[in-house]
């Protein structure tokens, strides 16, 4: 009964900030006058017009190099993330090379990609992966690191090998700060993507804005930014509701 | 003379801390009967965990002998360890925390249902299998770690503070708990506690250990253990008495009197 409660109340604030957002955009519109800005009404009506042509298109083979990217920094992220953070002796010995690259924006380094790759998928997924790599490997690192001696010490007791220590204590332990650091990641991961995107390529929602942009095309721009911003949406959903069936042991 | 189930002799254990050598174990001696119960009992810092570390198989630089039923300490023996935060893992059911240690193993599927119901259906736990250590009282907590420790059948129980943060009435139900079990299945139980009334209800030898570097200072033959209408009765309280007198002696001692 409370929780259906709970529930309605969280749908009713849900809604609640929609409105608001849409009601500051229709003011921001009407404001503004620009054919950059239209009414949210058009906007919709252009977004469902646009999903029938070129758009969806460009919208796929961006998710697909965001999702792969995000795929790719995780699998490698992880593992050594968790390596590093339980072993203080390979930590000693690494944390150097961290603390010199961690720093660095790893974002200029997109031309070199796009001499050595090419145009193609494979620098912008590498340019991506490596930028979320480096989030993700920092904080699971660090969950690792503090994860309670406790935990460790009575599964060794049991007899565990190191696999059965990442599988049962590591993986699953680390996991709630992984799933936040790929939430982060994503936001990292979009922006970049538009910025690969908008150079020396022909596909992706990135060019599709900037095409229509330099078409002067502005319903058909607005749309591609309304859909980026949904596919934004709905991946951080996607992670959202995974980190709930996840790691359903912290939220009771 | 029964043959000692576990014995110590001129344990030595230190650890390196930047540097620094610092030595928590120095001539330890211990030995203890199969089937009988042992409490370990001291100030903080004296060495009662680094002791379970090298029982446990946890720890394997030390110096001098320690033998379990005839062999040295190996994680996933005979041997169980409970800690002093029950280690139990948040993210799992207490189900899966009671069969994790039966995975461990290697046993069917078939064999881990059975045993882990057994044991849960034993220690009053199955209607809360669900649940997650985090939904759990105190008390329930510390029996979802003594049945984690069991089910593998083990021979000897180590058990670090076990009772220490729950309140007085769980705390001695929880005692008369692990007496009923000790009575049950004949294992060899060893116990830290800080509390004296607990070493004497549940230790048939009393082990008083001493920082600087640890060591046992005492060991104190109590064969009234194991009695549950022991409490409060003359001659617990007069063990009770001497034991206290022990653990001050040890103290005036230390401060120079
Ligand atoms: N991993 C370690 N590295 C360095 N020193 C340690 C380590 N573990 C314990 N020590 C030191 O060894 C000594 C004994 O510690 P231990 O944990 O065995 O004490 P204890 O008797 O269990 O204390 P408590 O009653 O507080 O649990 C202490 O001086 C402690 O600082
Ligand atoms: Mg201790």
């Amino acid at each position: 009964m409370q929780q259906a409660f709970k529930k309605a109340e969280k749908a009713l604030a849900f809604l609640a900030s929609v409105a608001i957002l849409l009601l500051l955009w229709w003011l921001l519109s009407l404001g503004l006058k620009s054919p950059a800005v239209p009414l949210p009404l058009d906007a919709g009506q252009s977004l469902l017009q646009s999903l029938r042509g070129e758009l969806l298109l460009h919208l796929g083979v961006s998710l697909y190099r965001v999702l792969l990217s995000l795929l790719l920094a995780t699998l490698l992220a992880v593992p050594l993330g968790i390596l590093l953070g339980k072993d203080p002796v390979i930590d000693n010995k690494v944390a150097p090379l961290l603390y010199l690259t961690y720093p660095i924006p790893k974002v200029v380094f997109m031309p070199i990609f796009l001499i050595v790759l090419g145009i193609g998928d494979s620098s912008k997924i590498l340019l991506i992966t490596l930028i979320t790599f480096y989030q993700i490997l920092v904080t699971t690192r660090d969950a690792a690191k503090n994860m309670k001696k406790e935990y460790v010490s009575s599964m060794k007791s049991l007899g565990a090998s190191s696999w059965d220590l990442y599988r049962h204590v590591y993986l699953p332990g680390c996991l709630p700060a992984i799933l936040t650091s790929l939430r982060l990641g994503l936001g990292t991961a979009l922006a970049v993507l538009f910025l690969a995107e908008t150079y020396a390529t022909q596909t992706g929602i990135g060019f599709f804005i900037m095409d229509c942009l330099s078409r002067m095309n502005y319903e058909e721009m607005f749309a591609g930014i309304i859909a980026m911003g949904l596919m934004g949406f709905f991946l951080y959903v996607l992670l959202d509701q995974a980190e709930k069936f996840l790691c359903s042991w912290i939220h009771l | 003379m029964s043959v000692d189930y576990l014995s110590i002799a001129s344990l030595h254990v230190e650890y390196l801390q930047r540097g620094k050598t610092i030595t928590a174990l120095d001539s330890v001696d211990l030995s203890l009967s199969q089937g009988k119960t042992g409490v370990i009992i001291g100030p903080s810092g004296c060495g009662k965990s680094t002791l379970f570390n090298v029982l446990a198989g946890l720890n394997d630089r030390y110096a001098g002998q320690v033998l379990i039923n005839g062999q040295a300490p190996r994680g996933g023996g005979e041997t169980a360890l409970i800690l002093q935060e029950y280690g139990l893992f948040p993210w799992k059911t207490v189900w899966d925390n009671v069969i994790l240690g039966l995975q461990l193993r290697k046993k069917t599927p078939r064999e881990i249902q059975s045993q882990a119901t057994m044991i849960l259906d034993k220690l009053g736990l199955l209607p809360l299998a669900k649940r997650y250590p985090a939904q759990l009282s105190g008390g329930q907590r510390q029996r979802v770690a003594i049945a984690r420790a069991l089910v593998l059948e083990p021979k000897l129980l180590l058990m670090d503070e076990p009772f220490s943060s729950l309140d007085a009435l769980t705390r001695e139900e929880i005692q008369d708990f692990l007496l009923e079990i000790w009575q049950e299945t004949g294992l060899t139980i060893l116990l830290i506690t800080h509390n004296i009334e607990e070493a004497v209800f549940l230790g048939h030898r009393i082990f008083v250990m001493s920082p600087g570097p640890g060591h046992i200072e005492q060991i104190v033959e109590n064969e009234m253990a194991g009695d549950y209408e022991l409490r409060g009765k003359i001659p617990f309280l007069e063990m009770c008495n001497l034991l206290r007198s022990y653990l001050h002696r040890r103290k005036k001692y230390a401060a120079g009197v």
